[in-house]
């Protein structure tokens, strides 16, 4: 049984059985994993407050290996987010960069710009109480590194350059395209959205300005990527639909 | 999976929906179920049926209960200015055990958690300020869990309630009783500074 330590994000937690936790984590050196921590909902578990969602930590974990999970041995807190959840809006937002971090990543695979992604993501609207600028950028993100988006620049048939005509898109199809390209089914995807989107694909998220970017582009590439996300795994986010009610 | 008899397999399927029980618990118990006589496997059936049967959710609290409304929502002797609020049930019974609390309660059905789609709509949070328009209640504890969906619901119901003048007070959290402070994490013991009382 070989011991891992790394520094992970624990994405869900549920109780299991009398008083242990099941964890989902995304870990930096081995990507996603689930894991069992034994004795973690009794009050005085060394695990503390360590395993709440979203908490930033270092994790010790023994690999069992006829068994898919994980034992939790140990758990460091480097960086908590529970105060992030006092705010209703902004605690929807990591739930739904959670679902989507769990949804979308195989299990066991390293992915280092994810979990970047997903923290940079989580400390900016920690830092900030804002969340439409973090959530556009983390579900953008997420569909560039999934491979499923095109360019934002150009017609993804004709390859005419977009500025400054009218552009059109789907979560079926990924790309944008001008109007003569445009398929059936395909709705217009606003200027505003497109520039914004092209500002956040050359840039580091605390290099973007949220006041230079309309509230309501930020909102139609929040959309836009999570129709991708959701069209990819073939299924709705629950927390999505928590986030329409509470922005 | 090893063929067993039909009514066998289906005792295995049925157990194996409680939580935290999987494939080879579920038969481990059938199968101890099977052995023991058979008054006593047909008590635990009967006690099922008659909880499922009698148990409702009482009209005022929503706790479990026999009599609708419950235990706590008609005794002459509690206090009902305070009304603790807690995640579920089972944990009216932790407060409770304290013997320090005779005030009433109201049972939410969890804690607000977009990643499980309960949001407020979904908890019992509509009929809590419901009951403080008569004007009789004083005070809120709120008791819901000291997890990161434990606080997040704690602090929408003091936002929500607090305008409506009436006091909101959180159950303290912070180092349990027994332990060592060597081993808190700064959350634990950030909450625990924030609780802080005179001496
Ligand atoms: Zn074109
Ligand atoms: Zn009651």
């Amino acid at each position: 049984m070989p011991l891992h330590e790394t520094e992970a994000i624990v994405l869900q937690s549920y109780p299991l059985g009398e008083a242990d936790r099941l964890v989902s984590f995304l870990s930096r050196s081995m990507g996603r994993v689930r894991g069992v921590a034994a004795g973690a909902r009794r009050p005085k578990s060394r695990f503390g407050s360590t395993l709440e969602r979203m908490s930033y930590v270092r994790i010790w974990f023994f690999e069992r290996e006829t068994r898919e999970l994980v034992r939790i041995n140990q758990c460091e807190l480097i960086e908590s987010f529970v105060d992030v959840f006092k705010d209703y809006a902004a605690g929807v937002a990591l739930a739904v960069m959670a679902e989507v971090t769990e949804a979308v990543l195989p299990d066991r695979e390293a992915g280092d710009p994810s979990f970047r992604l997903l923290l940079l993501s989580a400390q900016a609207i920690k830092r900030h109480m804002e969340i439409d600028l973090p959530l556009a950028y983390f579900a953008l993100w997420t569909v560039r590194l999934g491979g499923w988006l095109g360019s934002f620049e150009r017609c993804a048939r004709c390859n005419k350059q977009l500025a400054g005509i009218p552009a059109y898109a789907s979560r079926a199809v990924s790309g944008v395209f001008c109007g003569n390209c445009r398929g059936t089914g395909m709705k217009a995807i606003s200027p505003d959205a497109l520039n914004a989107g092209v500002k956040m694909l050359a840039d580091r998220l605390d290099k973007i300005e949220a006041s230079n970017i309309p509230k309501t582009a930020l909102r139609e590439l929040s959309r836009y990527s999570l129709d991708l996300i959701e069209h990819q795994i073939e299924r709705k986010l629950v927390s999505r639909e928590m986030l329409e009610t509470a922005v | 999976m090893p063929d067993f008899a039909p009514s066998i397999t289906r005792l295995i399927d049925e157990l194996k929906h409680l939580p935290g029980i999987g494939q080879k618990t579920a038969q481990r118990l059938a199968f101890y179920l099977l052995r023991t006589d058979r008054e006593q496997a047909l008590a635990l059936a009967d006690a099922i049926r008659e909880a499922k049967e009698k148990i409702r959710e009482c009209s005022v609290c929503n706790n479990i209960t026999d009599t609708d409304p419950c235990f706590f929502c008609t005794s002459a002797t509690r206090n009902k200015k305070t009304i603790c609020v807690v995640e579920e049930a089972p944990n009216i019974s932790a407060v409770e055990k304290t013997r320090e609390y005779n005030g009433m309660y109201h049972v939410l059905g969890g804690a607000l958690s977009p990643l499980q789609g309960r949001g407020p709509e979904q908890l019992k949070i509509k009929s809590l300020i419901e009951r403080l328009k008569g004007g009789t209640v004083e005070e809120i504890i709120i008791a819901t869990n000291p997890t990161a969906e434990g606080e997040a619901t704690a602090v929408y119901l003091s936002k929500l309630i607090k305008p409506l003048g009436v006091r909101v007070t959180r159950i303290a959290m912070g180092i349990p009783v027994g332990s060592d402070l060597e081993y808190a994490d700064e959350v634990t013991m950030m909450k625990a500074m924030e609780g802080r009382r005179e001496l």
